[in-house]
C-alpha cells in the first residue's frame, strides 16, 4: 500500500464512489483504515440478518493505509473515495482479461481438433496466462497510485446513518 | 464459428438468465441502483460462472453420469461454486492485494446468486461438450451483466424523475424490469438455440 501514501492521481474532478472507513491505527504518517461493514448494495432494510454481510475477518483482510495528512486519531470515522471509472477497469481488469485469455485459448484448442481435454487445458493454461497478466498490470496500477482510495471528508452524521453517502 | 456465435446469442439474449429465466432477480432489485456496482457485480459474476461450469462439466462428466449419482448434482454443484468463489477470492488476495480490496465486496454475494447454480444445471440439461458449456456459461452471464447494467441505468434515470409518491422506489424498479423484459422478448423470434 506504499502507493496509498504518496503519488496519488489528482481525482478532483472526477465521479466518486464513497464510503466510509474508520482509523484503526496510526504508525508515524500512515494511518490504518478499515472498511465499516456494510451490505453490498448499500441498500438493503434487513442488514441485521443478512447472509452476505462481510465478516470481521473480511474487513481486516480489507484494510489499507493512508497517508496521515489530516491529523487522524484512532476510531475516528472518515469519508473516502474511489474514482467510478477506476472501480469500472478494475473489474474489467479483474476478471475481463483472465476470461477473454481462457475463452480464446479454449476454442483456439478446439477449433484446431483438441476435444473437450485438450480444451480443458488449454483453457485452464489461458486462465494462468490471464491470471498472470492481471499481476503485472495490477502491480502497475498500484504503484500509480490508481487502485487507492482518497480522502474527501470526516464523517458526518448522514454519513454515519447508513454508511454509504448516496448524495 | 457460426455454431459458436449463435450459442451465445440464445444464452445471452432470447434466453436471458434474469428477464427470461427469472433467475438472480435477487441482485437483480438489489445491486443496480447504481450502474458501476452492477458493473462489478456483473463481471464478478461472469468469472465465478465460467469457471464453476468448468468444473461442473468435469464432475458431471466423469463422476455424476458414469456412476448415476444424479440425486447428488445440486449438492455437488453448490460444492464447486462455493470452491470457485473461495478459489477467486483467494487468487485475487494473493495475486492482486489492491483489487481484492476494491472489489472484494461482491464476492460473498455470488455464493448466495441462484442465477450461478442456474446457469450450470442447464449446461446439464443441454449435454454439452467441454467448450460448448464453457461459452454457454459465459454467454448467459455475458446476458446477465448487460441486463444489470441495462437496469441500474435506468435506475439512475428514475431516481431523478418526479415520480408519483405511491410508485417511488421498488414498485417503479418493478414497472422499469417489466418494460425491460418486454423488449428482450423482442428477441425470442431470433430462433436461436
Amino acid at each position: 500500500m506504499a502507493a496509498a501514501v504518496s503519488g496519488l492521481p489528482d481525482v478532483s474532478d472526477r465521479e466518486l464512489i464513497e464510503g466510509v472507513a474508520r482509523v484503526v491505527a496510526v504508525e508515524g504518517g500512515v494511518a490504518w483504515l478499515e472498511p465499516e461493514q456494510t451490505t453490498a448494495c448499500g441498500g438493503c432494510h434487513a442488514s441485521a440478518t443478512c447472509g452476505a454481510k462481510p465478516g470481521s475477518a473480511r474487513l481486516v483482510a480489507r484494510r489499507f493505509a493512508m497517508a496521515n495528512d489530516h491529523d487522524f486519531q484512532v476510531g475516528e470515522r472518515i469519508v473516502v473515495g474511489v474514482a467510478e471509472d477506476t472501480l469500472r477497469r478494475a473489474s474489467l481488469t479483474a476478471y475481463g482479461l483472465p476470461l477473454a485469455f481462457m475463452l480464446v485459448a479454449g476454442v483456439t484448442a478446439q477449433k484446431l481438433g483438441g476435444g473437450d481435454l485438450g480444451a480443458a487445458a488449454a483453457t485452464l493454461s489461458g486462465l494462468a496466462v490471464g491470471l498472470g497478466v492481471v499481476r503485472f498490470k495490477s502491480l502497475r496500477q498500484t504503484k500509480r497510485g490508481e487502485l487507492a482510495p482518497h480522502y474527501l471528508r470526516r464523517a458526518s452524521g448522514h454519513d454515519a446513518e447508513c454508511g454509504v453517502d448516496r448524495s | 464459428m457460426q455454431d459458436i456465435i449463435l450459442l451465445i446469442v440464445g444464452a445471452a439474449l432470447v434466453n436471458n438468465v434474469i428477464l427470461a429465466r427469472f433467475l438472480g432477480l435477487c441482485s437483480f432489485m438489489g445491486v443496480t441502483t447504481r450502474v458501476d456496482t452492477a458493473i462489478g457485480m456483473g463481471a464478478a459474476c461472469t468469472f465465478v460462472i465460467t469457471v464453476s461450469s468448468m468444473g461442473d462439466w468435469a464432475l458431471e462428466r466423469f463422476l455424476l453420469e458414469p456412476y448415476h449419482l444424479g440425486y447428488l448434482r445440486t449438492v455437488t454443484f453448490i460444492l464447486v461454486i462455493a470452491a470457485a468463489v473461495q478459489f477467486t477470492e483467494a487468487t485475487f488476495r494473493k495475486f492482486s492485494p489492491a483489487l481484492f480490496k476494491l472489489l472484494g465486496i461482491y464476492l460473498p454475494l455470488i455464493t448466495t446468486n441462484c442465477a450461478v447454480l442456474g446457469v450450470t444445471l442447464l449446461l446439464v440439461e443441454g449435454k454439452y461438450g467441454f467448450m460448448d458449456s464453457t461459452l454457454f456459461a459465459f454467454a448467459s452471464s455475458l446476458g446477465y451483466s448487460l441486463v444489470m447494467v441495462l437496469f441500474a441505468g435506468l435506475r439512475e434515470r428514475v431516481a431523478l424523475a418526479d415520480v408519483p409518491r405511491l410508485f417511488a422506489g421498488p414498485p417503479i424498479g418493478f414497472i422499469t424490469a417489466s418494460l425491460l423484459a418486454l423488449a428482450f422478448m423482442g428477441f425470442s423470434g431470433m430462433g436461436a438455440k
